[in-house]
C-alpha cells in the first residue's frame, strides 16, 4: 500500500518547527524519495483539541458475525494469503443449557499513543497528522517487525509479498476522498461506524457520548480509536475454574517468510 | 485470545546470543588488561586479554550481519541511520539508538583487536617495531573504554526486547540482569574454550606460555573458579526472574508459566538452559575445583570434560535466547 496522498514530511510532529527547507534536506538521503517531495501543513493540525481523529465504532450487539468485513478488506486492500488486516472472533461460552455466542470484530486501534510508532526505528510508522491514523511509509519501513512485537493488539504482521510491516490502514485511500473504510461499508447489520470522533457533529461522537462503550486493554495507555458497544471481555486465559470459553479467532496465519 | 505468530526467528536469537558472547569476551579481555595479574602471570593473562579481543568485534558483526541479511534488503538497512526525526538521524526507538550503539561498539572493538596484533612479528624492520610500541601505549587506554561499552553491549541486548510491554515475558526489569550475566559468562566461556584447544597437547607452547608452567594451572583454576561463580549468579538471577513474573498478577504471571513445568518452552529451558547450560557444567567443573581444593589434588582433566564443559556453556547460553525470544512470542497480554 503506498500512502499517495500522506504528506510523509509534514506528518512528523518533531519537525513541526523547522522550516520547509530543513525539512526536504532531512529527507534527501531516504529512500522512496519521491514520496517525501511535499512539504505543506494541513490547517487540521492546529489545535490538538480540534484535531480531526478517525476512529470505528462497533456496535457488537448488531454483529452477526458474517465476515462479510473480512472478506472486503482482504478485496480492498489486496491482503495476501496467510495473513489478514481485519477478522472476526467468535466468542463462545457458557455450560448448557446456559451459552452464548458473541463477536468481535477486530482491527487496527489507530491508537492515540500508539506503541508501534514509538519502537519504529526509522519513522516509517507514523501517525498522520490529517486525520491521526497510524500509517506505514512503505518507502521507508525496513520489515524488522520490531512494531508487531510492540503492537498489544497483534495486529501488524509482515506482508509476504512486499517483505514490509503491513496493517489496516483505514482505507486511507478511501477516506480521504471521503468514503468510509470497506468494511464499515459492506457491513449489512449497520454494526460499524465510522467517523472522525472529535467532531461533536459527527455520528460516532454522538453514539460514543450517549452508550456505555470500551476499548480493547485499555490498560496498555494505547488509548485506542477503535470503541465497542457491549465488548465482553471474557478470555479464555482469564476464565475461573469451570467455566467453558473457546476463542476462534478465524485470523489467517503464516509463520512463513517468503 | 489471539494466536502469536514468531515474527522474530533464529537470525534474531542467534544475534542476541552473539551480541552477548562478543561484549562478555571483550569485557572480561578489558578487565584482565586493567586490573589482570602481574609477575609470572603476566603472559597467561596477556594471551586470555588478546583471545578476548580477537573474540570482541567478530561475533557482533555476524550477528548483524545476519539480521540484516534476514531483512533481505541490505541497502534499505540503512534507513535505520537516515530517516529520522532528531537531528534527522536519531529517534527513541531502542533500535535505532541501538544500531549506532552496534556501529560505535563494532568500531571500538575492532581498533581495541587492532592493538593485541602482534606487529612485530608479522612486519619486519622499523614498522613494525613502531607499530607494536603504539599498540601497547593504546591498550590500556581502550580498555579503560571497552569494558564499559561490552557491559552496555550487553545490556542493550536485554533492553532490546525488554522495551516492549505488549510482550509480557521480555517487559520485566530481570531481564538485563540475566543477559549480561550470561554474556559474561559465554564471552568467558569462548576464551577458555579456544585456550583449551590451543593447550591440547601436554606440553605445548605457545609463545612465553607453557602448558607445564604451574603458573599455567593456577590460572586455569582460577578461570574456571569464576565462571563456577557466573553460573551460580545466572541461576540466582534466573530464579529471580521468574519469581518476579510469578509474583506479578497480570499477563507476566501468564507468559511466565510457558517456562514452568507443562508449559509449551518447558523442555528447552529446564534441559537446555538449566540442566545442560548450567547444571552440567556447574557440576562437572566443581568437582575438579573441589577436589583441588579440598584434596589437594592437580587441577588437571581429562581432555573430553575439558572442552565439554565450555561447549555447554555456550549451548546454553544459545537456548537461554531461543527460549526467551520465542517464549516471548507464543505468549502476550491476556484478556480483551
Ligand atoms: S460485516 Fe458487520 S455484521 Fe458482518 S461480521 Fe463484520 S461487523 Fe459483523
Ligand atoms: S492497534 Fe497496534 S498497530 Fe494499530 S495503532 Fe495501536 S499499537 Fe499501532
Ligand atoms: S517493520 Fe517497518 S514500520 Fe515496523 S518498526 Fe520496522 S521499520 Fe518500522
Amino acid at each position: 500500500m503506498s500512502d499517495s496522498s500522506a504528506k510523509p514530511v509534514s506528518r512528523r510532529k518533531f519537525l513541526k518547527g523547522l522550516s520547509q527547507g530543513a525539512a526536504a534536506v532531512a529527507t534527501a538521503g531516504v529512500a522512496g524519495g519521491a514520496m517525501h517531495a511535499a512539504a505543506t501543513k494541513p490547517a487540521t493540525e492546529s489545535g490538538e483539541k480540534n484535531k480531526v481523529q478517525y476512529g470505528m465504532l462497533i456496535d457488537l450487539r448488531r454483529c452477526i458475525g458474517c465476515q462479510a468485513c473480512t472478506v472486503a478488506c482482504k478485496a480492498e486492500a489486496d491482503v495476501p494469503m496467510g495473513v489478514s488486516r481485519s477478522w472476526v472472533e467468535y466468542v463462545e461460552k457458557g455450560r448448557y443449557p446456559n451459552v452464548g455466542r458473541s463477536f468481535l470484530p477486530r482491527l487496527c486501534n489507530h491508537c492515540s499513543e500508539p506503541h508501534c510508532v514509538r519502537v519504529c526505528p526509522t519513522g516509517a510508522t507514523y501517525e498522520r497528522p490529517q486525520d491521526g491514523l497510524i500509517v506505514i511509509d512503505q518507502g521507508v519501513c525496513i520489515g524488522c517487525l520490531y512494531c508487531a512485537q510492540a503492537c498489544p493488539y497483534d495486529m501488524r504482521f509482515l506482508n509476504p509479498v512486499t517483505r514490509f510491516a503491513d496493517k489496516c490502514d483505514m482505507c486511507i485511500h478511501r477516506v480521504s476522498k471521503g468514503l468510509v473504510p470497506s468494511c464499515v461499508n459492506t457491513c449489512q447489520g449497520r454494526a460499524r461506524i465510522f467517523g472522525d470522533v472529535n467532531d461533536p457533529g459527527s455520528e460516532i461522537h454522538k453514539l460514543i457520548a450517549r452508550n456505555p462503550v470500551a476499548v480493547m486493554r485499555e490498560t496498555y495507555g494505547t488509548q485506542p480509536n477503535v470503541y465497542y458497544i457491549g465488548l465482553d471481555t471474557t478470555d479464555e486465559n482469564t476464565r475461573k475454574p469451570g467455566q467453558y470459553v473457546r476463542v476462534t479467532t478465524n485470523k489467517a496465519r503464516s509463520t512463513k517468510r517468503t | 485470545m489471539e494466536h502469536h505468530l514468531i515474527m522474530w526467528h533464529w537470525p534474531m536469537i542467534v544475534y542476541l546470543f552473539l551480541a552477548g558472547l562478543g561484549a562478555g569476551a571483550m569485557a572480561v579481555s578489558g578487565i584482565v588488561v586493567l586490573w589482570g595479574p602481574t609477575g609470572e602471570f603476566r603472559h597467561r593473562a596477556a594471551l586470555i586479554a588478546r583471545l578476548g579481543a580477537f573474540i570482541g568485534p567478530l561475533p557482533v558483526i555476524i550477528g548483524t550481519g545476519l539480521l540484516i541479511y534476514e531483512l533481505g534488503r541490505p541497502f534499505r538497512a540503512l534507513n535505520l541511520f537516515t530517516s529520522n526525526f532528531w537531528f534527522m538521524v536519531l529517534n527513541p526507538s531502542p533500535m535505532n539508538w541501538g544500531s549506532w550503539f552496534i556501529l560505535l561498539f563494532c568500531v571500538v572493538a575492532t581498533i581495541y583487536a587492532l592493538t593485541f596484533i602482534p606487529w612485530k612479528a608479522l612486519l619486519s624492520g622499523e614498522r613494525g617495531e613502531r607499530l607494536e610500541a603504539r599498540s601497547e601505549r593504546l591498550r590500556a587506554p581502550m580498555a579503560t573504554v571497552c569494558v564499559p561499552l561490552a557491559i552496555a553491549m550487553a545490556i542493550y541486548t536485554a533492553i532490546l526486547l525488554a522495551a516492549v510491554p505488549a510482550r509480557p515475558l521480555w517487559h520485566t526489569p530481570v531481564l538485563w540482569l540475566l543477559f549480561t550475566v550470561s554474556a559474561f559468562s559465554t564471552g568467558l566461556s569462548a576464551i577458555i574454550l579456544v585456550q583449551r584447544f590451543m593447550f591440547r597437547k601436554p606440553g605445548a607452547v605457545r609463545g612465553a606460555v607453557r602448558r607445564e608452567d604451574p603458573a599455567f594451572r593456577v590460572t586455569e583454576y582460577y578461570l574456571v573458579s569464576m565462571k563456577v561463580l557466573l553460573i551460580i549468579a545466572e541461576l540466582v538471577v534466573i530464579g529471580l526472574f521468574i519469581m518476579f513474573a510469578h509474583m506479578t498478577i497480570n499477563s507476566a504471571n501468564f507468559a511466565v508459566r510457558t517456562l514452568l513445568p507443562g508449559g509449551e518452552m518447558a523442555t528447552a529451558f529446564w534441559l537446555g538452559v538449566i540442566l545442560v547450560g548450567l547444571l552440567l557444567p556447574a557440576f562437572i567443573e566443581g568437582f575438579y575445583l573441589l577436589r583441588t581444593a579440598v584434596l589437594g589434588h592437580e587441577f588437571e582433566w581429562p581432555y573430553v570434560i575439558n572442552v565439554s564443559a565450555p561447549i555447554a556453556i555456550l549451548f546454553g547460553g544459545l537456548m537461554l535466547r531461543y527460549v526467551i525470544v520465542v517464549g516471548g512470542q507464543i505468549t502476550g497480554p491476556i484478556g480483551i
